[in-house]
């Protein structure tokens, strides 16, 4: 059995439990439920909302350097600080988050495998509604690397060129076009189906039934040998608005080691809302989802 | 108390047991097959108006037993529908604070219902994208508010709580054996928790372990509040498949349709779960009218048409048909 190909990027809950006094590693819940960190967290994290706070509140776009510098500062966090990520939804925000914190050049990111269910069933571990006192820092971000991120113009140029993997992460039916959103989703499309060449590996294959990721040879089984990802082509992840493909980005670049992966977070709703880009609809490319419980 | 004049000192004295069971009520137009006699256990007859009273009642009794409960100290708990009334009214009556966890799906009437017994309100969005083998969004955050406040919250937890399948084991199994002298061969029920049949199919297969227990459920996508199909059950740790005889799948949509002949042919106003169970019983009994002449079969009618007048209006539509002048 072969380890991930980085293995600092991914810490236990034991090992959070026993390092969530330490002044220099910062906790930060980020759940898709914004009521979740409220109503109990881990003692010392700081909970980011990624509705008011991990977007950019008038143009649909990601945090500004200015405002990120301004949240992760007022956070107290320094930019030499170990930040652990944690949430709900098998830490779908917490890998967006990730995906932002190294967009903007921080060097110490870990996630917490499992998330915060895990941590929620494993009695040992506390929770706390006491608020966390936070002493803010000067926080200087990085220029954004560009490369973990691909626009729309770059999704266009590579369905015509071909030439890198396109993993789409949403649900079979989202990807065959039956849907345009899951049920209840004020996010949504003009159109339902899936960008021309993508291959369909639902995000929710790369867990187990605790939340935490599958192994790096089940991992490899399901990318390389199922999905047909290329690992010496360039890849780009979509979903819907950005979120579960960041949780593939992780996979595919901290996981399974992947050299150039970028997360599409316009996605879907960007996607299938253009005027005259070609959408493909149907099986085609899928590949049935493998459950994350038997 | 006097159950002769049904006077009683207050309303717990009404929760059911051997002595005070809920009717049992024999099919008669719609009976499924000739010489088997089919009888619908009414449990909207119950306190509270519903199945759940049972499992609430032991969830409370159990806590309050072990000191967990006071004025101080109330529940949190994940539910939608009758669980978190019963216990919300239960709570209410006895003082406790009661806090429920409700997906923000869960229409407006059932979270009126909950704040009308008392209940304090958590709406949670839960429907994002669910995952399979993800706990329910409701389910994580009153696990979290037990887990981060637990001196102002105790959770029942009726997924896991083995109180759940007790209170049938301990009323409901006891009650259909003595109402049916013993001559039950068929036990009909559907499946949320689990609880009911595999805490009433334990008391009965001890009794009888000739008694068929035939679990009733929706098909995928269904539309039947309360019930989950076999593939739903992860949510709860109560199930055991080994004890249940047969698993009949039914269409969703039927349920409404069902609940209505009940209604119309039979006088009982059942709610869509009894009309799924006893659509799933119809289809048993009716296959092999022969095999089960004699037999004797009790159909668990979970509760009422009332609080599901909107589910039945949208799965019928002729019913709001002509309602103007």
């Amino acid at each position: 059995m072969t380890d991930y190909a980085n293995t600092d990027v991914l810490v236990t809950t034991d090992w959070v439990k026993q390092h969530m006094d330490d002044a220099s590693i910062k906790l930060v819940e980020v759940d898709v439920d914004t009521k979740a960190y409220d109503a109990g967290h881990i003692p010392g994290s700081v909970g980011f909302n990624w509705e008011t706070e991990l977007q950019d509140q008038v143009s649909r776009d990601i945090l500004s350097k200015e405002d990120f510098e301004r949240l992760i500062g007022g956070a107290g966090i320094a930019p030499g600080d170990t930040v652990v990520l944690y949430g709900d939804h098998n830490n779908w925000f917490a890998a967006y988050a990730f995906w932002l914190f190294k967009l903007y050049g921080h060097e110490d990111v870990r996630m917490m495998n499992g998330g915060r269910q895990k941590w929620l069933d494993e009695d040992d571990k506390p929770l706390t509604v006491d608020p966390t006192p936070l002493t803010p820092k000067a926080y200087e971000a990085k220029d954004a690397d560009l490369s973990l991120r691909a626009r729309v113009m770059d999704v266009l140029k590579i369905v015509e060129a071909g030439d890198h993997n396109l993993v789409d992460v949403r649900s079979t039916d989202e990807f065959t076009g039956k849907v345009i959103a899951p049920p209840g989703m004020s996010e949504t499309a003009q159109r339902g189906g899936h960008i021309p060449g993508a291959a369909s590996v639902p995000w929710a294959s790369a867990v187990q039934s605790d939340g935490t990721f599958k192994s790096a040879d089940d991992l490899r089984a399901i990318y390389f040998d199922g999905a047909g990802v290329d690992a010496g082509k360039p890849t780009v992840a979509y979903c819907r608005i950005g979120e579960r493909s960041s949780h593939t980005w992780f996979v595919l670049k901290y996981l399974l080691g992947l050299e150039n992966v970028r997360n599409y977070d316009g996605s879907w709703t960007e996607y299938g809302s253009m005027v005259g880009v070609p959408i493909e609809r149907g099986t085609a490319h899928a590949r049935k989802a493998e459950p994350a419980t038997a | 108390m006097d159950r002769d004049t049904r006077v009683y000192d207050d309303i717990f004295q009404l929760l059911p047991s051997e002595e005070n069971p809920t009717p049992l009520v024999r099919i008669n137009a719609l009976a499924p097959a000739a010489g088997f006699d089919l009888f619908a256990k009414l449990e909207w007859m119950n306190p509270f108006g519903s199945v759940k009273d049972r499992a609430a009642s032991f969830l409370i009794r159990s806590l309050e037993a072990q000191g967990k409960l006071s004025g101080e100290r109330g529940m949190v708990e994940p539910t939608s529908g009758n669980t978190g009334l019963s216990l919300a009214v239960m709570a209410s009556a006895k003082g406790y604070p009661m806090r429920a966890v409700v997906p923000d799906k869960v229409p407006l009437t059932k979270k009126a219902l909950l704040k009308m017994a008392g209940a304090e309100l958590d709406v949670i969005n839960d429907n994002l994208c669910p995952a399979p083998g993800l706990g329910e969004g409701s389910i994580a955050i009153a696990k979290t508010h037990a887990k981060a406040q637990p001196d102002r919250y105790a959770m029942p937890n009726q997924y896991e709580n083995t109180e759940n399948t007790r209170a049938h084991e301990e009323t409901t199994g006891p009650e259909i054996w003595r109402q049916t002298g013993g001559k039950i061969t068929h036990f009909f029920a559907s499946l949320g928790t689990a609880g009911t049949i595999v805490g009433t199919g334990r008391y009965l297969k001890r009794k009888n372990p000739d008694i068929k227990l035939i679990v009733v459920v929706p098909d995928e996508g269904h539309d039947v509040p309360g019930l989950r199909t076999p593939a739903e059950l992860a949510t709860t740790n109560l199930f055991e498949e080994d004890l249940v005889d047969e698993i009949v799948e039914v269409e969703g949509e039927l349920a409404f349709r069902t609940a209505l002949e009940l209604i119309r042919k039979e006088g009982l106003l059942a709610g869509p779960s009894s009309g799924l169970i006893f659509e799933g019983a119809r289809r048993v009994l009716s296959r092999d009218p022969d095999a089960v002449r004699g037999g004797v079969g009790v159909a668990l009618f979970c509760d009422d048409a009332f609080k599901y007048v909107d589910s039945f209006i949208k799965h019928v539509p002729e019913l709001a048909e002509d309602t103007a002048p």
